[in-house]
């Protein structure tokens, strides 16, 4: 989950890393007055949940109050990077002598913190890293391991910080790794740390990404207004609506609709519908052990998609029971009725339990299950895939 | 043989009174699973599904000689209780639910390394050795022994392998559930040479998916197998997902597509699988017979 830029240079302000101090505004006025006070100049930055903000046009200097107010009339109610800018974080200008890059990550190969320093700062430290692998410094910790004094001093050193800032390098170095761990990130970057003209080094942008599962645990973040929040940029109505009602989902420019299961199925499935020759409507993971109530859901925003030509469902009951899939199909069909043909098979946990559901349905209203074709676990799942083609260029025609 | 769990290990539920640790309990007794105990701090005593019920660890491991633990805990709590069965000598781990915290994902990596324990998941659906011993949420149904070994990152992806090898006469020695977890307790790679290992099992199965790095750091074991490899990986036609910053991308460099996955695999010698039943067709062009 990441945060915006100004929530992040508040945690590192918390672990005593400096950053400039910037105001965060919603209307062009009080941009104007944060600009007042910077002498009336000033950087303006989009708070926006995404990285590249500056080569997207949400980063502008300007030289008077009156450019701020344009710029900000502007950038207010604009998208940017997909996401509508709603404040603007107004930070003064900076003279910038050299920029540095800073970051901590988690190595996943080798289970590992990693602090990543770099001279050369700037949005192009992955191109220079790739260029000057041997000019961008790591170190790896264990997941239990503080960062020693020494240990930032000397990184400090390899970084080429001038003698009279070494220290509080190393200080912006430790405090970087200690809200890292304090706070369970999965990136903090500091991008990038400004030597000013006056011999100052401050944070002029702050990135931080925080493992949502470990959110529990900081309820200061919480107090913050940190919250799991949705990063994306713009969304379809239909992801808007999936998203409302707690199921994962994604709309592509196909015409199947996609009721795959869990997630490794959901991601596995779209390839099958392709080497088919066909094209999936969305992903959905809909697993999980979802209740009915949820599965109805998801099959109404499958039916309602008019995009949608056929629907292809699959279930292999684990921790999502088969007898609860019925159910959740069953309740779809008599609440709100199929409109495509949809081809299905089920099996797995409790998989009796869920065809003895079906079977009564249908005895009862036969007429509800008249566009399905339902197998069980003798129809390879590939073929299920060929059929939901086969159903979609039907009903295209 | 079959690797991690037979017939005759004896197994511990951690979080046996819970709603989801109870159900499971009674299907892992009922496909012949040697349920030895389970615990739930503050339930010492107690009998669920006619096992018993210790306070701690330590004290079931010290009871009934327990050798590998299913958690059925919330995400919260896993640390606590993967690190607690470590330290009581459990041998291996399985830990069902998802979204453990990342930080305590290497905890516990951290603590098994270094008592030599092996830990699955989080969010894994489990480990199964058919016809012996099925800890997790597996459906039976899925299952036959036989000779292949499979891993995967998926729960829904193993029973569709398992139910292709079961139905095309290969059957498998033992199905092990990675989990769908960012960070795990266990890597392809380590499972691998336990199948290599293994004299029953003839190939192995690998099925992996876009994003993260674990499909490519098994190239190095698999290009020293001598067994078989087919791979599968998820997420070919999927749209381009988020990169984690920076520092994600320096550490990372060029790992986590479909394409980079696939080409390190087979670069390192494992055979391809776009679908489930060209599993069967691999095998056998690779001169192995079905099981029955």
């Amino acid at each position: 989950m990441r945060l915006f830029e100004y929530e992040a240079k508040q945690l590192f302000a918390n672990n005593k890393i400096p950053v400039t101090q910037g105001v965060l505004c919603s209307t062009p006025a009080e941009v104007r007055n944060a600009v007042l006070n910077f002498e009336g100049k000033g950087v303006l930055k989009v708070q926006i949940l995404s990285g590249g903000r500056g080569k997207a046009g949400g980063i502008k200097k300007v030289e008077s109050p009156e450019q701020a107010v344009d710029v900000a009339e502007d950038l207010f109610g604009s998208t940017v990077k997909g996401f509508p800018v709603e404040r603007i974080l107004v930070d003064p200008l900076l003279n910038i002598r050299r920029e540095y890059y800073l970051g901590v990550t988690i190595d996943r190969a080798r289970y590992r913190i990693v602090f990543i320093g770099s001279p050369t700062g700037g949005v192009d430290i992955e191109e220079f890293a790739k260029k000057n692998p041997d000019k961008v410094f790591k170190e790896s910790f264990e997941i239990d391991e503080n960062m020693y004094g020494f240990q930032s001093y000397g990184l400090g050193l390899q970084l080429k910080f001038r003698k009279e800032r070494l220290k509080q390098a190393s200080a912006i170095i430790s405090g970087l790794y200690r809200t890292f761990k304090q706070y369970d990130c999965k990136l903090a970057e500091i991008i990038p740390l400004v030597e000013t003209e006056e011999g100052e080094l401050i944070a002029a942008d702050a990135r931080i990404s925080l493992d949502d599962d470990a959110l529990f645990r900081h309820p200061d973040l919480v107090k913050m207004g940190i919250e799991k929040r949705h990063e994306e940029g713009e969304m379809t109505p239909r992801e808007k609506l999936a998203r409302e009602n707690g199921i994962p989902y994604l709309d592509l420019d196909g015409n199947i609709g996609m009721f795959p299961g869990g997630a490794g199925f959901g991601i596995m499935g779209i390839d099958f519908i392709n080497y088919y020759g066909g094209k999936p409507a969305n992903f959905m993971d809909s697993g999980g052990g979802p209740t009915p109530e949820r599965l109805a859901k998801m099959l109404e925003l499958l039916d309602d998609n008019p995009a949608v030509k056929a629907i292809f469902g699959a279930r292999f009951g684990g921790i999502s029971r088969c007898d609860d899939f019925a159910k959740g199909v069953i309740m779809f069909l008599k609440n709100h009725g199929l409109s495509k043909p949809m081809v299905m098979r089920m099996t797995g946990n409790q998989w009796e339990e869920g065809v003895r559901l079906f079977e009564e349905a249908k005895a009862e209203s036969p007429e509800l299950f008249q566009d399905i074709e339902a197998h069980g676990i003798e129809t390879p799942i590939e073929d299920i895939a060929r059929r939901a083609v086969e159903l979609a260029a039907e009903e295209a025609r | 043989m079959a690797i991690l769990v037979d017939k005759n290990s004896k197994v511990l539920v951690q979080g046996i009174t819970g709603t989801a640790g109870q159900f499971h309990t009674k299907r892992m007794i009922e496909y012949g699973t040697q349920i030895v105990g389970g615990t739930s701090p503050g339930k010492g005593g107690e009998i669920v599904e006619g096992v018993p019920v210790y306070d701690t660890v330590e004290f079931a491991v010290d009871a009934t000689g327990a050798d590998i633990s299913v958690i059925f805990l919330p995400a919260q709590f896993v640390r606590e209780a993967a690190i607690e069965a470590i330290w009581a000598g459990i041998k291996h781990v399985v830990v069902i639910p998802e979204h453990i915290p990342i930080f305590d994902m290497m905890a516990i990596r951290k603590e098994a390394k270094r008592y030599g324990t092996i830990v699955l998941g989080g969010n894994t659906p489990g480990i199964i050795s058919p016809g012996q011993a099925n800890l997790g949420i597996m459906p039976d149904i899925a299952f036959k022994r036989g000779k292949i070994g499979t891993v995967s990152r998926s729960g829904s992806i193993t029973y569709y392998v398992a139910d292709t090898l079961t139905r095309s006469g290969y059957g498998e020695t033992t199905c092990v559930g990675l989990g769908g977890d960012p960070v795990l307790g266990s890597t392809f790679d380590d499972i691998l040479m336990l199948f290599e290992k293994d004299p029953e099992t003839e190939a192995v199965v690998m099925c992996g998916e876009i994003g993260g790095v674990y499909e490519e750091i098994a190239k190095d074991t698999i290009s020293r197998m001598k067994k078989p490899v087919i791979c599968m990986i998820g997420g070919v036609f999927a749209p381009p997902g988020k990169r984690m910053g920076h520092a994600g991308a320096i550490v990372e460099g060029n790992m986590g597509t479909a394409k980079t996955k696939l080409k390190a695999l087979e670069d390192a010698g494992a055979h391809p699988a776009k679908t489930f039943l060209e599993i069967p067709r691999i095998l056998e062009a690779e001169g192995i017979k079905p099981a029955y």
